[in-house]
């Protein structure tokens, strides 16, 4: 270790400095304005790290510092910034409803500033120690924030299922994490993909390839692909919706990119083994996705099967494997994370009476009260669906047109059909909003939130204007994992 | 490796393989633990608990094999997160304790679509 | 030698029969020992296989502290026994099939690596290279832990600091009611803000 390896990690130890920070903040200031403080506090520090992020120059070179236990190069900055702007928007928004509730803890906006960091070494791991601790930083915060709500049923119950089920994943990914240990000699990615590239496809050891499906197993369950989504809708109606709204788009990021990482890496030579198994996930997350969701009641539930069916259409661009399809997969995720955001931002206004409202039927008239956040819904939703000029459509449109590309047709095929489906959920969302007989009004919305989801909703729709600058940023972020590899 | 440790002799007369079958026992029945013990959410933990150890085995048996010390690295990592784990799942617990005055997990059902 | 090989087998025999007994028992306590017989004789077999250090580390952090803490939450909660293993017959069958499959693969998988590790290990070049083989395994890992793992070392430090978090504001609970120790209030009390004198005049008490 270099003591100048430190200094091209500022922008992580300004997020773990200044959580401690924010922690004592929180800790040795009393009463009703010590949350908002650390809140402040946790806010300004990821700025700051935001900041130092973009300051640093990642996206222009590839580094292995610390002996090669990261990398650092321009996927990961792209993946980290969108992790980060994503948690501090949700953290953010959802600020007004958890002091509503009487859940405005100070504990929160520190866990947040902490997974966020587990979710930044993930990104940027490039051994599988440093995976795993990145990861197990990100879940035990993730653990907690689920339970948050302790004095709540339904919350104490996501957070029991949701640890029970992480830890069963990690206790896979571990293990597989063994396996390829034990068959290439090293934890290192370079040194497994040399490794793998020695053996050759032919002569690949079934210790290799059980390893690699479990490491595979264990991510899938982190962005909750089929068969591994059985928690997804029951942590986010159980968790309190700011939460939720932190889960559906950080995470799911976070745990992308070690996936991208590993498979394009060192496993590119196996990609005939894994790719059906991507393959396979994505079809299957796509499709149950899009038919389970037509059944619910719970918003939040709804959503957790819309996030299981657009987990499942990223995946077609890890399942295509070039940079396009990395690529269409970035552009993917950020779109989504817009659409999530600013969907996350309508349901936290949805409260009547001082509790907050989850059943579809809630949604009725809600354009005759709120104009203007029935229209913020309706334009995620049709986004969601994927209709043209919106941004979601593009995401789609990019993700099909690489899988295209590369022959992947019926990949193409069943990801347009299961949108079909999908549509006709957001489309029924849309209905109920402007069509159903209104109740009585809803609580007015707090000035951050309508802010957030202003944003969101311009950048939905003005998406069309400007797509190149976008897919341009995707495309460089990609370039570096596959430059690497020719190498 | 150009140095032998000294252990290489002693996994010399079993061979690292009935490590890896004693591992993967211990795996397996932290997995079937979690699928039995619907009733008794301590017992999942504690299967868990297995899982872990029997990745630690896996891990410091390669390492000796392979003659590189990342294997111990990374099971001393595993032992350090599975006692923060360890703490965490138990805090999860008792609040749940506190709220429903029972430990069954196949009782978890107020959440339904 | 052959004292390595029953030395093996005595632990590898006494791990997996405690391993069945945690999953199995009807008693939690009952569980918890043999998790910690487990845990034991799992350093038994780490011994053997030469890592000293990761052995002690067993014994101090799982015995001393994770299964003493698994202990205190058993008899803190009221658990009733009877209803404890109801599920068990049902879902038995099923889990122990999907159970024996997966053992079948990992076991095989275990022996698809020895073959190819043979050739891996003498191509393994990791990012690690163990010092020479003088020192024991105890400085061998000091030497890496806080050197080559560094960055992630300080992480682990983080995983922990996250657990105390969670489990402070998961079960930590401020009663009203209980009157707690304020060590500062009353450092600084001194005699007059305490001690009062008062002239009672006979016959009338005192009024507060």
């Amino acid at each position: 270790m270099k003591s100048s390896d430190l200094l091209l990690l500022m922008p992580e130890i300004i997020l773990a400095v200044g959580a401690m920070v924010a922690l004592m903040v929180g800790v040795f200031t009393k009463g009703v304005l010590s949350a908002r403080l650390t809140l402040t506090v946790s806010l300004a520090v990821m700025v700051l790290a935001l900041v130092a992020l973009w300051s640093s120059g990642q996206n222009q070179l590839v580094l292995d510092p610390f002996n090669g236990l990261l990398r650092l190069d321009g996927f990961g900055l792209y993946v980290k910034s969108l992790c980060l702007i994503g948690g501090a928007m949700a953290l953010l928004m959802g600020w007004q409803w958890l002091e509503r509730e009487s859940l405005g803890r100070f504990e929160i906006p520190v866990l947040v500033v902490i997974a966020i960091l587990g979710m930044w070494l993930m990104a940027d791991a490039h051994n599988l120690l440093s995976l795993y601790v990145g990861l197990e930083l990100q879940s035990l915060c993730l653990f907690v924030l689920a339970a948050i709500n302790r004095d709540h049923r339904e919350s104490s119950e996501a957070g029991l299922k949701y640890f029970l089920l992480g830890a069963l994943s990690s206790g896979l990914l571990l293990y597989g994490a063994s396996l390829i240990y034990g068959a290439t000699g090293s934890l290192g990615f370079t040194e497994i993909a040399a490794a793998v590239k020695g053996m050759g496809a032919a002569s690949l050891s079934l210790g290799l390839l059980m390893g690699m499906v479990l490491v595979i197993s264990g991510l899938a369950f982190k962005i909750s692909a089929v068969p591994f989504h059985m928690w997804t809708p029951d942590v986010y109606q159980g968790s309190p919706t700011p939460v939720t709204g932190f889960f559906a788009v950080a995470p799911k990021v976070a745990a992308m990119a070690p996936l991208v990482r590993l498979l394009v890496g060192p496993f590119a030579e196996m990609q005939e083994s894994w790719q059906q198994i991507i393959i396979l996930m994505a079809v299957a997350s796509m499709v149950l996705g899009a038919f389970a969701a037509i059944t619910q009641n719970s918003i939040k539930r709804l959503l957790a099967y819309s996030s299981i069916a657009n987990m499942g259409y990223g995946l077609i661009g890890l399942a295509v494997g070039t940079v396009d399809g990395i690529a269409g997969l970035l552009l993917y995720l950020s779109i989504y994370a817009v659409m999530t955001v600013g969907a996350f931002g309508v349901i936290l206004l949805l409260r009547r009476g001082g509790t907050s409202l989850d059943r579809l039927s809630d949604l009725a008239g809600l354009s005759k009260h709120h104009p203007k956040t029935a229209f913020a819904l309706a334009v995620f939703m049709f986004s969601m669906a994927g209709i043209p000029p919106l941004a979601g459509f593009f995401g789609k449109y990019f993700i099909f047109l690489s899988a295209i590309d590369a022959g992947f047709y019926v990949l193409a095929v069943v990801g347009v059909l299961s949108s079909v489906v999908a549509a006709y959920y957001y489309l029924r969302i849309v209905k109920i909003i402007y069509f159903d007989e209104a109740r009585s009004s809803f609580e007015a919305p707090g000035r951050i939130q309508s802010w957030v989801v202003g944003v969101a909703v311009v950048l939905i729709v003005g998406y069309f204007l400007l797509p190149n600058g976008l897919i341009n940023q995707t495309r460089a972020a990609a370039a570096p994992l596959f430059k690497t590899e020719a190498e | 490796m150009s140095t032998v440790p000294p252990s290489l002799e002693l996994i010399g007369v079993v061979g690292v393989t009935p490590y890896l079958v004693v591992s993967a026992i211990l795996f397996t029945l932290g997995v079937f633990g979690i699928f039995v013990n619907r009733k008794n959410v301590i017992t999942i933990l504690m299967s868990i608990e297995l899982m872990l150890l029997a990745v630690s085995i896996n891990f410091v048996a390669f390492s000796v094999q392979l003659g590189n010390l990342q294997g111990q690295v990374f099971s001393l990592f595993v032992l350090t997160v599975a006692a923060a784990e360890a703490a965490i799942g138990l805090a999860i617990l008792l609040s749940y304790y506190r709220i429903r005055a029972t430990i069954a997990v196949e009782d978890v059902s107020s959440l339904k679509g | 030698m052959i004292l390595a090989t029953i030395a093996f087998y005595f632990f590898a025999a006494i791990c997996v029969a405690s391993a069945v007994l945690v999953v199995t028992l009807r008693n939690p306590v009952h569980s918890v020992l043999f998790l910690i017989l487990a845990f034991f004789n799992a350093a038994g077999l780490f011994v053997l296989l030469g890592a000293e250090f990761i052995a002690m580390t067993l014994v101090v952090v799982y015995v001393g502290a994770v299964a003493v803490l698994f202990l205190f939450v058993v008899m803190m909660l009221n658990i009733d026994k009877v209803g404890m293993k109801e599920g068990f017959q049902k879902y038995l069958p099923i889990g122990g099939i999907v159970c024996a499959i997966l053992l079948a693969e990992l076991i095989l998988a275990g022996f698809g690596i020895r073959a190819a590790a043979g050739e891996a290990a003498g191509a393994a070049s990791g990012a690690v290279v163990p010092p020479a083989s003088t020192l024991t395994n105890t400085e061998q890992l000091g030497m890496v832990l806080y050197t080559d793992y560094f960055i992630l070392f300080q992480s682990a430090g983080m995983i922990l600091l996250v657990a105390m978090i969670g489990a402070i504001t998961l079960t930590l609970r401020h009663h009203p009611r209980v009157k707690r120790q304020n060590v500062g209030d009353q450092v600084a009390r001194d005699s007059k803000s305490t001690v009062r004198l008062v002239k009672v005049k006979s016959g009338e008490g005192v009024k507060p």
